[in-house]
Order: structure tokens, then sequence, then C-alpha cells
């Protein structure tokens, strides 16, 4: 396989990071609070979504629409039950809950969905796309034949609808300004008449939402297990502080980052070292923060 | 009645007393300022009016409801514009987005209030969808009157407007506050620069340690012996 079929790898793998990572950011940016259960709310979501699919039936795209209304119920419930109540303690109390609470759902899905991975009952259509010229660069293939499935393209597609969406949201509706208001400055926020557990709420809802389309789709391209998420939080949480802590744009260039990376150490490293390949992205990360401690879009820290 | 009534006020952040027996006024459409040394609770009375600081005893009146005690996404319904010393506008939303955020309250954005922001503070107008921490400290400032003038407010607070300007702007500053006054709003200002401040004003407090000391017209306080030698440095 050339250069070009691993980029694609890494820009479908960081499609889905990158949906999670603008989630993981807005919380981390706007309630303050690193939350490493949100792996859970990826699982909780590809669950939701498998159990729409095959034991209502009812048609995928309708059951991806449930398992976002999921997540973001999901989401707002553990809020309201978890962190509210304790978000006056600061960020410390909060990321030690979300670690336990993290725990606790993991193994709560695992005695009841059991330890095997599930699968989503779905066509795929492979396009290849075999004319395209190797142009060899020592042992690397720069170009070479590639294949894209129909899966594939939906994570991408649905990914770029995200960004969209998110952007739309950010900038053209009152909640959306909101939200960066109260990034910016709580107080102020307050003054100015927002209120600030509406918005928070709204920020729940929409990261439940946000990490409910992304375990789906994690689900969709390979299989559902209780740690489906867990196993993507680390990766989540290097694109959103790459990408610049608390930015949801930042978060999309750290998430196609790492999923690039990613997909570029395991193929191309010798094969008793692949197992290093998330190494190699937590030292990208380690080095970009090293030069640059706000990430790649994070503001600077601004004095209170 | 008073627009404004401040009545034996104690009022502090926690259980930390800033503020002890404050008493003050403001009428409809007057300029009053408060002036005092550092650490007097001069910020802390814009705060408890607005909700920021805790009130423990007393009241604020204004408009015959008492709102203290209110929250400040409460107090904001009321028609008080409040303009914070610092931290003034949020730095990553664009000069329009701050005075969007200015009308949050607002069914929807009064375009002629914008217009009328922008038509008072025309630097403004060049750079709505610049970032507001790119804009100077004077920018800065005159934004986030413009964003407490979005609603039209029945009294203007205003936190230090001169603080952290250079020299230069600091009279421009002044002529603009007066000319908001001029217009009909009401202001109630705290201000380090104390001469200039009561040179201006209508009337003026004088606070030290958080209690009344001196309170009189403007002028009068000016030339006042002991409120010279004390306060405005002979």
């Amino acid at each position: 396989m050339g250069l070009l079929q691993n980029i694609i790898f890494g820009v479908i793998t960081g499609s889905y990071i990158a949906i999670a990572a603008i989630g993981f950011n807005l919380i981390y940016g706007i309630v303050n609070m690193i939350n490493f259960a949100y792996g859970e709310y990826l699982t909780l979501g590809a669950f939701i979504g498998l159990f729409a699919a095959t034991a209502l039936p009812i048609p995928l795209p309708v059951a991806v629409l449930v398992a976002m209304a999921g997540g973001g119920l999901v989401s707002i419930v553990l809020a309201r039950a978890f962190f509210t109540p304790i978000n006056q303690t600061g960020p410390v109390p909060l990321l030690l809950t979300s670690i336990g609470l993290g725990i606790a759902l993991r193994n709560a899905i695992r005695l009841v969905a059991g330890r095997e991975a599930r699968y989503y009952d779905t066509e795929t259509t492979t396009f290849r796309f075999d004319a395209v010229p190797d142009l060899s660069v020592g042992s690397v293939d720069l170009l070479g034949g590639f294949f894209v499935t129909s899966k594939q393209l939906i994570v991408v597609a649905s990914a770029v609808a995200v960004f969209v969406a998110i952007y739309g949201l950010l900038t053209r509706t009152d909640v959306g300004i909101a939200m960066r208001a109260m990034g910016d400055d709580e107080s102020l926020a307050r003054v100015r008449g927002i209120d600030t557990q509406l918005i928070r709420d709204s920020v729940w809802v929409l990261a439940g939402i946000l990490a409910g389309l992304s375990g789906v789709l994690l689900a969709i391209q390979t299989n559902v297990s209780a740690t489906t998420g867990f196993s993507q939080i680390l990766q989540i949480l290097s694109a959103a502080i790459l990408g610049g802590a608390g930015s949801p744009y930042g978060a999309i260039v750290g998430a196609y980052l790492i999923g690039i990376v990613l997909a570029l150490s395991t193929a191309f490293l010798p094969s008793g070292m692949s197992g290093l390949s998330s190494a190699i992205a937590f030292g990208i990360l380690i080095l970009v923060l090293l030069v640059k401690p706000s990430g790649i879009a994070g503001a600077e820290v601004r004095e209170a | 009645m008073s627009l404004l009534d401040i009545d034996d006020l104690d009022a502090g952040y926690g259980d930390i007393k800033v503020l002890s027996g404050i008493h003050l006024h403001v009428e409809d459409g007057e300029y009053v300022t408060v002036v005092g040394p550092n650490g007097a609770g001069k910020s802390t009375v814009m705060k408890a009016i607005v909700g920021i600081a805790s009130c423990l005893s007393g009241t604020v009146t204004f408009r015959g409801t008492d709102i203290a005690g209110m929250a400040p996404e409460e107090i904001v319904h009321e028609g008080i514009g409040y303009v914070p010393q610092s931290n003034n506008v949020f730095p990553t939303l664009t000069v329009e987005e701050n005075l969007r955020i200015g009308a949050y309250v607002l069914e929807t954005v009064p375009e002629e209030r914008k217009q009328a922001v922008y038509d008072r503070f025309p630097v403004l107008a060049d750079r709505t969808d610049e970032k507001a921490g790119s804009l100077s400290g004077g920018q800065q400032q005159m934004l986030a009157m413009g964003c407490a003038l979005m609603l039209d407010p029945d009294v203007l607070l205003l936190d230090e407007p001169s603080a952290g300007l250079a020299p230069d702007l600091v009279g421009d500053m002044f002529d603009r506050i007066d000319t908001i006054n001029d217009a009909g709003t009401t202001v109630l200002m705290v201000e380090q620069n104390a001469k200039e401040a009561l040179r201006r004003c209508d009337r003026g407090y004088v606070l030290a340690n958080g209690e009344n000391r001196y309170e009189d017209d403007g002028d009068a306080l000016l030339n006042d012996e002991e409120v010279r030698q004390q306060f405005l440095g002979g």
C-alpha cells in the first residue's frame, strides 16, 4: 500500500476523532472540565444505535439519529447527576469524578452487554482506483492504487457536515455565541444576562450528540464493545489538546494530525514496532506543546 | 423617589466585608461619581449593585425594587448597564458579536441602537469583524460601553473608565461620557482620576475604608480643603 492509501486511512480515523474531539473541547472550553468519561459516551451512543438498528429494527440512518439523541440525553443526565452539583469545586474534582464515572460506566456496559464485540449489519461498496501510477521514493510508494469504501465516505461526509453545522451554530446563533462568550469569561457572561446553567446544559447535550455520532461511525467501521470509546479517549484528548485546549476548530486540525500520524506509523514502522504508533502520536503532542503550550489554534491564556 | 438608592449597605465577597453602612443615591439624569483611594471599596459598590459582590445587609433600591441579593443575570433585565473595569469585552468574539451579546436579554438585536453605538464610536464601525481582543485598550473600553448601551439602560455604571488608557486618551473618554450623560442617560461612575471625575460630574461621593466620608456637588468637593488634603493630593 502506498502513502496515499495510508493518508486516506488517517483521514477516516481523523474524521471520527474530530467529531468527538469537538465535543470534548466544547466541554473543556465552556464547562471548564476535562471529561475522562467522554469515551464511554461514544460507547453508549454506539450501543444505542446498534439496539435501534437491530432490535427495533429501524433503518440505519434513523438509528444514527437515535444514537445522537441518546448520546445527548445520556450526557445531560450524567452531567446533572454528577458534574453540575460539584461545578463550583474546580477542575480537579471534576476530572477525578469523570475518571470514576468512566470506570463505573465501562463496567456497567460490560455487565449488560457482555465482553464480545458486536457488529452493525451494513452493506458496503468498495471503490477501487487501481489506475493511479506508483511514485516510488526509496521503499515508499507516494501514490499507488487505493480504495475507499462507502462506509468510509459516510464517515468523512458526516464529519464535514458536523464542521459546517458547528461553525454555523457558534457564529450565527445566540446560543452558540453565548457559548463562546462563556468560554471567554463566565462572570462577564452573567453580567450580560446569559443564563450560564442553561448554556452549560446546552453544551452537555451538544457534546453528547457528537459523542453518539462519533461512536456509531466508529462502530460501523469496526465494531462495538464495552471498551470501544475508552480505547479512543487518549486519541480524542490528544487531538483536543494538540489543536488547542477549548478550541473546537483546533480540535479538527488536531484530530486529522493524530489520525494521519497513527495511520502512517502503523504502516511504515517495522512490524515489531507497530505497537509504538500511539507513542509516536503522543510524542508529537508533547513536541507541539513544548513549542506552543496553548496548542495549534489555542489562544494565549488571559490574565484574570 | 431616587432612581437608585443604596441604604446602609454592607457588602463584600463571601464572608469578607468590604463595605459597611454605605449610603448613596442617584437621581434620574444625574452624573454621579465615587472617588477614593485604592482599596476604598469603590468597585465593590458597583459590583454590589449588579449582583457580583454579595450584599450582606441593607438595601439597594432601583426604581422602587430592592435588587440586593439578586443574581447578575436577573439584574441586567432591570435596566442597569454595567461596564466593568477590566476584562469587559469577550476577546475571542468579534466587535459585532460582542454588541449582539450586549443585547442578549432582548428578543432581537435593536439595529438602530447598534447603529447609534457605531455612530458614537466610529472606530468600532471600521472593525466590526475583528476580534475584540485585538482592539486597543481605548477601543475595548468603547466597545464595553457600547455593549452596555445596547440595552438603552436607565443608568450606566462605569467602573474606572480611564484605567489602562494612554494619558492623551483620558480626556477624550471623559468627553464621551459627558456626551452620553447629555443625551439623557444617568451615569454612576467610579474613578481613580478623582480631580477630573469631580470636575465633570454633578455630585460626588468620597469613600475610604469601605465607608462614606464626604458627599457634595463635584465642584464643592474639589474646593473642600479637607478633601483636597486627604484625597486629592493637596
